[in-house]
Parts: structure tokens; sequence; C-alpha cells
């Protein structure tokens, strides 16, 4: 496969307070014309619900506009907080960047 | 087994209370996180202690979002945090206008759809907390409590690494 790839790398905490510039930082990706966005969380803290509206709106727009979305080094809390909202089973979510550019070359 | 009183009481025990007030301003979510690290003990199985941040930072931002949307932000949010052998209680006071919880819960369940990118918060307190309340004080103020049992699995020496994964550290 041969992709167009965007990594984002949020910080710190993903709530309320940063759910627009993320926004933003996406919809400047879909419109560049990448096939695939891969959303790094290794330096993500904390994400509350806010923060997964954020990925969950994101989600939407990516799929109408055919864009892969990928998330990857997810720590403990966030990964709780998927499995409490059941959002676990609307993303992909990888180990690391080794295992998304693994996806990437099948 | 007959559970004996004094463990009853024993469980009943307040370990620690904290106080903190913070603005009502979603930016101050970093500090109330810091701040609430303070109650942390190692007894408090880390599962747990992740879901009652995750509650506090919900009940917060909804604090501010809802019940202070139209207060200025210098006017504060004050919490108080219990901490029992057996479970974490939660006060968070706002000046916010009576607000029936009870009732929104009900309506929300029934509108479930997993598509939502906002409105989450609530529910989400109602399934981490084993006792979601949402009372009008005399005081004008709104108090929301949380409390939170911790599961009986706790592990007995609770290594620096998982500690820190506890804090976000």
């Amino acid at each position: 496969m041969n992709s167009v790839v965007q990594i984002i790398e949020p910080e710190g905490i993903l709530d309320g307070t940063k759910t627009d510039d993320f926004q933003h930082q996406l919809d400047r990706s879909i419109n560049s014309g990448v096939q695939a966005i891969l959303v790094d969380f290794s330096n993500v803290t904390f994400m509350d619900s806010s923060g997964l509206g954020a990925l969950v709106k994101a989600l939407k727009s990516l799929k109408a506009a055919e864009v892969d979305l990928f998330l990857c080094s997810i720590n403990d809390q966030i990964k709780m907080l998927f499995e409490l909202t059941s959002m676990d089973e609307y993303f992909t979510i990888l180990d690391n960047r080794a295992e998304f550019n693994q996806q990437l070359q099948k | 087994m007959p559970v004996k009183f004094s463990e009853v009481t024993n469980n009943l025990k307040v370990l620690q209370t904290i106080y903190i007030e913070v603005l009502g301003d979603l930016r101050e979510l970093d500090k109330l996180l810091l701040e609430f690290n303070r109650i942390y003990r190692d007894f408090i199985p880390c599962r747990d202690w992740l879901e009652c941040r995750l509650a506090l930072a919900e009940g917060f931002t909804n604090a501010v979002r809802h019940a202070h949307k139209n207060i200025p932000p210098e006017i504060t949010i004050e919490i108080e945090v219990l901490l029992r052998r057996n479970y974490l209680e939660i006060r968070i006071w706002d000046y916010g206008s009576a607000f029936n919880l009870q009732e929104f819960i009900v309506k929300t369940a029934r509108k479930h759809n997993s598509w939502l990118s906002s409105g989450r918060g609530i529910p989400l307190l109602n399934k981490i907390a084993d006792r979601l309340d949402y009372q009008r004080t005399k005081q004008n103020r709104n108090c929301l409590l949380i409390i939170k049992r911790f599961s009986d699995h706790r592990s007995k020496n609770t290594t620096t690494e998982q500690k820190n994964i506890c804090m976000d550290i």
C-alpha cells in the first residue's frame, strides 16, 4: 500500500480545551489528501469524554472522506475510557508505531 | 462468614479528607487532577483510581460547562474528597441553577447513540459511580456526590511503576 500518511501527536491533557485545535489539525489533513491518519497518544497523559467526543467526530468525517484512522500508544487511562464507553469497537487501536508501519505494508 | 463490627467501623473510618478550590474554567483541570493525586494511597486498586480521576474530571467539566455556563470564571467550584478504606467520596459544589440529574440520566439512556460527539460525561459518571447524586443545598448551590467503591482485588504491593501509571506521571 502506498499511502500518504499523516501523524498527529497531541500532548498533555486531551479535553474540551484542546478539541478545537485537534479538529483543525484533522481537517487540514483531510484537505491535504492523506489516505491514513495516525494519532499517536505517547504524549497524552489524560483524556476525558470531550477528547473522546472529538475522536468520534473525527472518525465520522474521516469515514466520509475515505481516510483510515489509526490510534496508537494509548495509556491505561485512555484504554479504560474506550472500554467504559465501548468505543474500542469502533476504532483501530494499535500498540505502537511499529505496528502501524506493519499495517501500512500490508 | 459474618463481618465483624470492628471491620465495618474500620472500613467507614475517614482516612483522609482534601479540599480543592478551582476557578470555573476548563483550564483548571490540570491543576485539579494534580491536587487530587494527594489523596492517592497504595491500597487503592489502579483501575478504580483511574476511574475516580475520570469521574472527578467529568464532574468538574460538567459543572463548568453547564452549571457555570453563565457565571464568571472567577466564581470558584469547590471540591471535597473523602477517602475511606473501601471507597472514595467526591463532592463537587457549583453555583448553577437546580437540575434534575436522575431525570436526565433516564432520558439520555433512552436515546443511546454510539456516535455522539458530546454528552457522554454524565452516562460515564453514572457507569463509574456506585452512587451518583445531585442535590440542591441550602446555600443555593448544587452538590454532585460521586461514591466509588474499591474492588476487592487489590495488589498488596504496588510497584513504583504501577503507581506512576495510576497518577499519569
